[in-house]
């Protein structure tokens, strides 16, 4: 999921990669830089997403160097809808684009689903995990949040989903990206906050 | 899917010196989605045999029932208690009942017989009975707990060591797992008693 918050953007994800039920890394980083400032979180068929990002980071360092500064989030998820749009019928890629840019000079989020859409919002959520937090979402969301405030609602929400979500689990990573750069936080397993557990 | 992956769980029961254990997740499940955290899957027959279930929840639960009633009816008529393997060859006959139309479950039977014999057990979905030495392993997590068994599993040991070779092949077996896991119970079967602890693990 990502969240925007006025100076930047806070972007967080479980860690678990599985084929079948087997889970193959517990310890995934589906946190990917596509530029200095600008994120994606990657959902759906991790091959998929893994060439699809690659191929936008390096439409991302050829947009740097010939216009001569950062492509703007919007372009950047721009760039993402086209790919998603244009291969919808083998592509498996639900993909949240996140980051910040001079030009809005602040956060931006955008959401690209199944079929290549994509939609500015606010904070986005996606995987399979996210159909379980909707309403935790919509009910603790509010306008003009702090940073310290995004962190708790994303690492509430990624909780609440991997206690429930069979296919999410592991550990919360966060990436907090403002004009400054980009913080990573680690959340392991032992330090979930925890819920109600049945 | 397969039907006997829609709920998730996994079993494992070892042999011990004069002792045996018998632990289950506690997860009860919809496919991805996780429904509650309290799902009995082990149960005990008297205080010398229990027996456990992987597979469909609501084929578990008949066949607890019906196995409860099926041992009451042994115990008024033969005024003694069940033995283990007599209990596995019921197990083993009930299921083959429904040769083409089974119940989707694999049963692990694990218990100590009339001279404190360890027993242990397992069965597939039709009935074929297989008397392991070692351990016997069943679910969703069957393959990783197979790796685990294997490493952690020694001959003869004691009641607090079984427990933790038992727990820890558990643990880490359905942490691999995304069906199974959720906590654990663990149950030590020894002559004079049964031990049960319920283990907290990673709750995702």
């Amino acid at each position: 999921m990502a969240v925007q918050f006025d100076g930047g953007v806070i972007i967080g994800a479980d860690s678990r990669t599985t084929t079948g039920s087997y889970i193959a890394n517990r310890v995934t980083d589906k946190l990917t830089m596509v530029h200095d400032r600008v994120y994606c979180c990657r959902s759906g068929s991790a091959a998929d997403t893994q060439a699809v990002a690659d191929i936008v980071h390096y439409y991302c360092q050829m947009f740097d160097v010939q216009n001569g500064e950062a492509p703007p989030v919007k372009v950047v998820a721009s760039m993402f809808q086209e790919i998603c749009y244009q291969n919808k019928d083998g592509l498996m890629a639900g993909i949240i684009v996140a980051g910040w840019d001079k030009k809005v000079g602040g956060g931006s989020v955008y959401n690209i689903s199944l079929g290549g859409s994509m939609n500015k919002q606010p904070f986005a959520i996606g995987g399979s995990g996210s159909t379980y937090i909707y309403g935790y979402c919509d009910a603790s969301y509010h306008e003009n949040m702090t940073v310290t405030e995004c962190i708790e609602f994303t690492k509430n929400a990624i909780a609440l989903a991997m206690s429930r979500d069979g296919s999410s689990g592991g550990c919360i990573r966060l990436a907090v990206i403002t004009e400054q750069g980009v913080q990573r936080i680690f959340v392991p397993g032992n330090e979930l906050p925890t819920f109600f557990e049945g | 899917m397969s039907i006997m992956a829609y709920n998730g769980a996994s079993i494992v029961a070892m042999k011990g010196k004069g002792c045996v254990a018998i632990a289950a997740d506690r997860r009860f499940g919809s496919q991805q989605l996780t429904i509650s955290t309290d799902f009995q899957k082990v149960f005990a027959i008297n205080d010398r045999l229990m027996y456990g279930m992987a597979g469909l929840g609501t084929d578990v639960q008949t066949l607890s029932e019906r196995f409860r009633m099926k041992t009451n009816l042994y115990k008024l008529r033969e005024e003694r208690d069940i033995e283990p393997k007599t209990f596995a060859h019921l197990v083993s006959s009930t299921l083959y009942e429904k040769r083409f139309g089974p119940y989707f479950i694999e049963p692990i039977v694990a218990g100590l017989d009339k001279n404190g014999e360890p027993f242990i057990c397992s069965a597939d979905l039709i009935g074929c009975l297989n008397f392991a030495k070692d351990f016997c392993v069943a679910g969703t997590a069957s393959q990783n707990l197979y790796g685990m068994c294997e490493t952690v599993w020694r001959e003869d040991l004691e009641p607090e060591e079984l427990f933790e070779a038992t727990s820890q092949a558990l643990l880490n077996a359905v942490d691999r797992d995304c069906l199974s896991g959720w906590g654990a119970v663990v149950h030590i079967i020894t002559a004079d008693r049964i031990i049960t602890r319920t283990l907290k693990g990673r709750m995702d």
